[in-house]
């Protein structure tokens, strides 16, 4: 029973209209995940002390964007008054860039079971703009993945998961608490 | 290991032997080339390198179109600008740059610069930007570390904006390398010793990465067979060609291996004690060599333990960590015999770097790419913490 469904399922998978199909449920989800990210950023830059005095050493209106290639989604952030705040979907011109070759490459990264540095030395990632930024950039990754993943993903993305000690277990609540309204004002378009 | 996924590329073709810069105009025959920009520096020409180059076009129809000859120890944007315009004056139609790496990577800028057609080269940092096609490149390598013959990098300073500029590009990788042995033997015995360990850094640190495979890691293992074999040799005896064509050899495989698995802290660190403290970098690589091995004995175990029948330890009766402990010791007293041989320094205070200077050199490594391939995370603490044991 088993082996006739999978029989199935590869030959549903080898259609024309399926590939389709799939590859636009990849683009949506990844769609998506960006825009909680972009959320999370702006949400994390104004709590979290990590990425406060990370960006606090940017120079004002640098702008960064993560995306995917050839005409997958993408989101662009600039660092503005000491905050982050999202500029839209879509490469903005940005200084620093984090691209995915594909979306199958991005995929296991946004679904918290690849760490970036393990997409990198896949080369999955592109990386454009001064490798300084860049690195500046991958801290405040960090940051804030680890107020945005619970601890089991953290434990596969990141090389040295963060210990969260109680104060930072109580902020990380608070992120998520303000994640949610900020989601639904980037949703509808609204700014920071 | 079998990586899950590994990219691998190398389009170099390599001469390598007695007498191969005679093969040179014939190279340029085969790329349809018959004018060559030559870019090099003061150094290489008084040492009369560039008249051996010369010699070799005695009888051919290709020619020497010009002798940059200006290239300074660090490659700035002026300089490829100007290479670049006298390229062009000069009708030439390919490069040969004779030298380390700044003139490897000068020769790759301005090709930059003329392939790309972009007034800002600041637009194309980073990895995989440059989409034309370059000028042919052919490389004679007159030391024998930097491996920048096989490498698709090349890092150039912008004296206006005050920053190192990194281009990764397969596009930067030279058509013919051409290592002869007669063009390393000038060096002098410390450079010879601080190159020969920045090629033994670039193979320990590839065949450590996130992102090492099998096949750069049998271009690593090779290369410290020969570091072990012919360095001691070299910096004793200058004129020993074989083992100068050993190192001219291991420095291209370590090239060959890092270009493809990248390096790690020990890079990061080196190449931010060259800015801060102006350290040559293979000294810099050389002396923190075994403490960034030590800092990641305990994520990378298995692959330093694997080098040390490399270095020529046994590997009976030991335990992993023993054998990777091996591996450091062996590492050690090769620098400690370099450094009687040749007064390469061990430790950061004789390599003339101020105690109060350890903070700002951190803090420069952190924001280094190469820590992205590193194993183990690498924060400002940490980086402090091995510069102050290699202090």
């Amino acid at each position: 029973m088993k082996g006739a469904l999978q029989k199935k399922f590869r030959r549903l998978r080898g259609k024309p209209w399926m590939l389709k199909l799939w590859s636009g449920v990849k683009y949506r989800y990844l769609d998506i995940v960006l825009s909680v990210l972009a959320a999370a950023f702006e949400v994390t830059a104004t709590r979290v002390p990590e990425l406060r005095e990370e960006i606090a050493r940017w120079e004002e209106g640098r702008t960064f964007a993560l995306g995917v290639l050839p005409k997958g989604p993408a989101i662009t952030l600039i660092r503005e008054e000491g905050r982050i705040r999202y500029l839209g979907k879509g490469l903005r011109f940005p200084r620093v860039s984090f691209l995915f070759k594909n979306l199958d490459a991005a995929l296991p990264v946004f679904s918290g079971l690849m760490g970036a540095h393990h997409a990198l030395a896949q080369c999955r990632i592109l990386v454009n703009g001064s490798i300084s930024d860049a690195m500046e950039l991958n801290r405040a990754m960090i940051a804030v993945q680890t107020y945005l993943f619970p601890g089991f993903v953290l434990k596969r993305i990141l090389k040295r998961p963060p210990k969260l000690g109680f104060r930072q277990m109580i902020l990380k609540g608070k992120v998520y608490g303000a994640l949610v309204p900020a989601l639904f004002r980037l949703g509808s378009g609204g700014k920071n | 290991m079998l990586p899950a996924y590994y990219q691998f590329y190398c389009p170099v073709k390599i001469l390598s032997g007695e007498n191969a810069l005679g093969n040179i105009p014939f190279e340029m025959t085969l790329l349809g080339r018959s004018s060559a920009m030559v870019v090099t520096d003061r150094g290489v020409v008084e040492a009369g390198l560039v008249a051996r180059l010369e010699s070799a076009f005695a009888d051919s129809d290709c020619r020497i179109g010009f002798i940059f000859d200006e290239v300074p120890p660090d490659s700035s944007n002026r300089i490829v600008n100007k290479l670049a315009a006298l390229f062009r004056e000069k009708g030439c139609d390919c490069f040969i740059a004779v030298g380390g790496g700044s003139a490897i990577d000068t020769a790759k800028g301005a090709n930059i610069v003329i392939s790309q057609e972009s007034e800002d080269l600041l637009e194309l940092q980073g990895a995989d930007r440059i989409t034309a096609d370059m000028k042919p490149m052919i490389v004679v390598p007159t030391t024998a570390g930097t491996g920048s013959e096989v490498t698709r990098v090349a890092v150039i300073f912008n004296e206006e904006k005050n920053v190192k500029m990194s281009f990764v590009s397969d596009k930067l990788y030279p058509r013919v390398a051409v290592l002869d042995p007669a063009m390393t033997q000038t060096m002098p015995p410390r450079i010879t010793a601080a190159t020969g360990m920045d090629a033994l850094t670039h193979a320990m640190e590839a065949f450590i990465s996130i992102q090492k495979n099998p096949l750069s890691d049998i271009f690593a293992c090779r290369t410290v067979d020969f570091v072990r074999r012919y360095l001691i040799r070299a910096t004793e005896n200058g004129k020993d060609r074989e083992a100068r064509l050993g190192m001219a050899n291991a420095a291209l495989f370590a090239g060959i291996a890092f270009s493809n698995s990248m390096v790690g802290v020990i890079h990061a660190l080196a190449h931010a004690t060259g800015a801060v403290s102006h350290v040559p970098h293979g000294a810099a690589n050389a002396l923190l060599l075994p403490w960034g091995l030590e800092y990641n004995l305990d994520v990378s175990e298995r692959a330093i333990a694997e080098l040390s029948c490399h270095l020529g330890g046994t590997r009976e009766f030991l335990d992993l960590r023993e054998q990777a402990g091996l591996t450091i010791s062996l590492v050690r007293n090769l620098l400690d015999r370099l450094n009687r041989v040749s007064g390469l320094p061990t430790r950061l205070r004789d390599a003339g770097v101020r105690e109060d200077k350890l903070p700002d050199i951190a803090g420069t490594a952190i924001n280094d790419g190469a820590l992205l391939y590193n194993p183990k995370e690498v924060s400002f603490e940490d980086a402090l913490g091995i510069l102050r044991k290699a202090y």
